[in-house]
């Protein structure tokens, strides 16, 4: 490589969670907590191996995600933050995000976290509805992330995330708002709110293919999209990508740069790197995980090359999805128009960046452009 | 050498689809000694696989039995409605048929049908029961009703079970005694009935012959009237059952012949063969028609299949099906692709299969319809394809094909029978009891309505005791519109159909319905509409869609992404553009397929 390599951001995954909920088909598990010490190590251990491979790649961020990190022991949590500073030329105004359930902490760990480094807080809301939370077996109360918020704040936290989900199973137009209202009122700094996808290998996947639960509603969905828009801007956030708002300067610098393709380390059983049009994976099991590490082998599960075609697809889509758009100059002019006019598209300086109507039809905007 | 005239039977066995009459074929291959019995196999005559798993005989066939001196020559006759003229051609070849009826269910309509056009042919007729051994047969109650029918005395009527073999000898006795024997003069110029062409991709051309008059040598130069086709023939035989060569075919015998041409259409059935030159007849053979088709539909490749792959299908299939005829159709809805006409539902289904089968295609289908005569300023034009139908009130008048039925039912279930027919715009004829508890009902019914799922109407509404037959009856003036379905204003020519003008809404209504649920959602509003003419009867909208995205999208989401839009964007390439609205095909063969189940109920 030639030149100053772009900067990056590492990503670790913790595959431990209280309880497994019927949406997530993400790489977790909450019976595995025996597993924990020896995958800290494994971690470490990763990092290792791994670090000589990115000598020289400045690093601006790391996120912690999962499962629930908040499961492991904060004292563990910053040991492994260390690590990673000694491994990788990590910045040192680096931001560092830690994921978090509601009832995995309090005024104690949030503070031993912050003081370890980890100086972004992303806290799994979802829902202030009740009945919402239980739709997607969620365990905690609504009150559960007031107390979490507040101890946050008290622990000194600046820079707080809170995840919602819309669309679950009877949630109406009137919670939804309810939701957000509860949510602008605590005033993080980053809001992230996701329509529910129902993902085929879950339990919730199963219930709808049986018919036990009725698919969510993707009008009402786009219509809860529109409302979370609309009262996200009346109180100050600016929404820099599909599912994403942030009050200005606080838009997440290590997810941006999954969306401006720039490098990533994946570190823990499942995680997903990404260099110079090259991604590949870990293993996803943590037993394997943990086997091929403790063994001293690189735990990689599988990798793909990007040829120019791909690389392209990924370019339109991905930049897309945030504020900044793609330049008109890539198109023929007879692929746009039709969104400019129809209102999909808006051409801001020669960049074409999706509207609010365009953004929930991504898709279409991305096939019709690349067709 | 040839067998003694009088020492020659030619017959042919009429029954109803499953009274047993290829399992009786069976056994006297078996009791005549034709077949070892080591060699023996159900349903024998029945070459190609297709029958014998759809357990109908759809090619006739000749076989030579030899039992006590005498040439039995067993004409194996079609036995379905689709193929009457092929029957009768059959009939013709012969002098006496055995009339078989299920004793358990007695005479069916198709039995009937064949029946008459036995008589009319001449025939004389050996009644025979099958299934005596059933515990559900009645045979005294059968009897009664053949002896009825046929005004003969009960003791006529011969008893059978061609499972078991009983009364098989004597029926076989029976033919011998009671069928005359054929009449023709040796000497006279050749005359010799083609009842069935079929193609042998070895040795081409191969047609069944009864030789009425004169002889057929083995190697002749051979001439068919009908084409004026001359031809250098290979072989002259008899099937014993297998194909057997002889020196010639002599007056009154049943044989084939190898021709030495390629192509089945010029050696049709019902045509007359005789010797090239001088030494021919002058006159054919009396009855020769040209096969005509009664149902057409189109055909197109499914997705990603190939247009020219199906026209060498057919163009291949068409050398061994003398009746299969079409011709080139665009469809913007289902692109390139052949409007095919066949003898009817029956021979649809078989072509369709075969050409799936034998030629490895996928194919889409339109939902079959008939012919329609238009008259505009005296001009008459005929019209295979609805969607070339002149639009509402852009004509004088239009003609639709009729058939005059024949239904046996139970009395009991009578209403239902004339509640259907009526419905179906059916006009009765006659009635009369076979027997106090079974009637026959004769209606001349538009072809168009029984293409439509009535015989399956027929069987639910009588619980699967009626039985229907149906021969053509011309054309009849009829209130005929074309429904046209729109799609954002653009009319799908696939869904196009002509309908009885009291129809029109409801096939409108049932069409936009349908179509809204399979549409997918476009970027904007899209009406769905049915109309005649310019005039809209049912409308239908597919909302706009308003979201299609993921929300997630980190750094372990990318690649499923990528592979997920790439995904759709084949699926949208692979689609069918109506106007502006993409449609993916596997809609369009919901749309039509719908209707084929709807019609299996």
């Amino acid at each position: 490589m030639n030149g100053q390599a772009s900067p990056a951001g590492i990503y670790v995954h913790v595959p431990f969670c209280l309880t497994r909920c019927g949406y997530c088909d993400f790489n977790a598990y909450a019976d595995l907590d025996e597993l924990k010490p020896r995958y800290l190590a494994a971690l470490e251990a990763e990092a290792t191996l791994t670090a000589p491979g990115w000598a020289g790649t400045p690093f601006v961020s790391v996120f912690l995600g999962g499962g629930t990190p908040t499961t492991m022991r904060p004292e563990d949590l910053a040991a492994l933050l260390a690590h990673l500073r000694t491994s990788f030329d990590l910045a040192n105004d680096a931001e560092v995000t830690i994921e978090a359930n509601p009832d995995t902490v309090d005024v104690g760990s949030l503070r031993a976290l912050l003081e370890a480094g980890y100086d972004r807080l992303s806290m799994g809301a979802q829902s202030f509805d009740l009945a919402v939370l239980s739709a997607l077996e969620r365990i905690h109360r609504p009150d559960a992330v007031r107390m979490a918020f507040a101890a946050a704040r008290d622990a000194g936290y600046a820079n707080v995330n809170l995840d919602l989900i819309y669309g679950a199973e009877g949630e109406t137009v009137e919670s939804w708002e309810h939701t957000l209202r509860e949510t602008i009122e605590l005033a993080p700094e980053h809001v992230s709110a996701y329509a529910l996808t129902i993902e085929p290998a879950t339990p919730l996947g199963r219930k709808v293919a049986s018919g036990a639960s009725p698919e969510p509603d993707p009008d009402l969905q786009a219509e809860m999209f529109l409302i979370a828009c609309d009262l996200l801007r009346d109180a100050g956030y600016r929404r820099y990508e599909i599912s994403n708002w942030a009050k200005p300067g606080f838009e997440c610098r290590h997810n941006l740069g999954y969306w401006e393709r720039r490098p990533y380390v994946g570190l823990g059983a499942g995680a997903h790197a990404y260099r110079d049009d090259v991604r590949w994976w870990n293993v996803r099991p943590p037993e394997t995980y943990l086997e091929m590490v403790e063994a001293g082998e690189l735990p990689i599960g599988g990798s793909e090359s990007l040829d120019p075609s791909d690389a392209y697809l990924e370019e339109v889509f991905l930049r897309l999805r945030i504020l900044e758009g793609v330049p008109a100059s890539w198109f023929e002019e007879a692929r746009y128009e039709p969104f400019l006019a129809s209102g999909l598209l808006d051409d801001e300086l020669g960049q074409l960046v999706p509207t609010e109507r365009g953004m929930l039809l991504l898709n279409e905007l991305v096939l019709g452009l690349t067709a | 050498m040839s067998t003694e005239i009088s020492h020659i039977r030619n017959f042919c066995i009429v029954a109803h689809i499953d009274h047993g009459k290829s399992t009786l074929a069976d056994r006297m291959l078996e009791f005549t000694h034709t077949v070892d019995a080591r060699q023996m196999r159900a349903q024998y005559l029945d070459k190609m696989d297709l029958e014998r798993e759809r357990g109908i005989t759809i090619k006739a066939q000749a076989v030579r039995l030899l039992h006590d001196g005498y040439e039995l020559n067993l004409i194996d006759t079609p036995g379905h409605v689709d193929f009457t003229y092929e029957v009768s051609r059959s009939l013709e070849a012969c002098e006496g048929a055995v009339l078989l009826v299920d004793a358990a269910q007695g005479l069916e309509a198709q039995t009937l049908a064949n029946y008459h056009l036995a008589r009319d042919a001449g025939l004389v007729i050996v009644p025979a029961l099958n299934k005596i051994d059933l515990p559900a047969a009645e045979p005294e109650r059968r009897t009664e009703e053949l002896s009825n029918l046929l005004g003969c005395e009960p003791g006529d009527i011969l008893h059978v079970s061609a499972k078991t073999g009983e009364g098989v000898d004597e029926l076989l006795a029976a033919i011998v005694a009671r069928v005359p024997a054929p009449v023709g003069d040796l000497s006279a110029p050749l005359q010799a009935l083609i009842f069935d062409s079929a193609f042998d991709a070895y040795r081409g051309v191969i047609t069944y012959v009864r030789v009425k008059q004169g002889t057929l040598p083995s190697n002749a130069k051979v001439k068919m009237f009908a084409t004026n086709v001359t031809s250098e023939a290979e072989e002259a035989g008899v099937m014993a059952p297998e194909a057997t060569p002889v020196d010639a075919l002599g007056p009154g015998e049943v044989g084939y012949l190898v021709t030495g041409l390629k192509d089945v259409h010029h050696a049709k059935v019902g045509d007359t063969i005789t010797l090239a030159g001088k030494l021919g007849a002058t006159e054919p053979l009396p009855g020769y028609r040209e096969p005509k088709p009664m149902v057409w539909s189109g055909l197109f490749p499914s997705e990603g299949g190939d247009y020219s792959e199906l026209r060498e299908a057919l163009d291949k299939l068409k050398l061994s099906d003398s009746s299969l005829v079409y011709e080139p159709e665009v469809s913007q809805a289902l692109g390139f692709g052949y409007r095919v006409g066949f003898l009817g539902l029956l021979h649809m289904d078989i072509v369709r299969e075969r050409l799936e089968r034998e030629f490895d295609l996928e194919l889409i289908s339109t939902a079959p319809n008939v012919e329609f005569h238009v008259f505009r300023s005296d001009e008459e034009s005929v019209v295979h394809n609805p969607a070339e139908m002149p639009a509402g009130g852009d004509y004088d008048r239009v003609e639709e094909p009729v058939v005059y039925a024949t239904i046996i039912t139970p009395s009991e279930y009578l209403g239902a029978v004339f509640e259907l027919c009526q419905v179906r715009r059916g006009e009765m004829v006659d009635m009369s009891y076979l027997t106090p508890e079974r009637v026959e009902v004769h209606y001349v019914l538009p072809l168009a309505e029984i293409v439509f799922d009535f015989f399956d109407q027929l069987k639910s509404g009588t619980r699967g005791y009626a039985s229907l037959d149906y021969e053509p009856w011309g054309f009849k003036e009829s209130k005929l519109v074309r429904v046209d379905v729109l799609l954002h204003g653009e009319p799908v020519d696939a869904f196009s159909s002509v309908v009885h003008r009291d129809k029109a809404y409801a096939y409108g209504k049932k069409m936009t319905e349908r179509l809204k649920e399979l549409i997918p959602r476009q970027l904007f509003d899209v009406a769905v509409q049915a109309s005649v003419g310019a005039k809209v009867i049912a409308r239908e909208t597919v909302k706009a869609k308003r979201k299609d995205v993921l929300a997630k999208c980190y750094g372990g989401d990318i690649t499923r992404k990528r592979k997920l839009l790439e995904g759709q964007k084949k699926g949208k390439e692979r689609m069918r553009r109506v106007g502006k609205v993409d449609v993916p095909q596997d809609a369009f063969i919901a749309a039509l397929r719908i209707d084929d189940k709807a019609a299996k109920k």
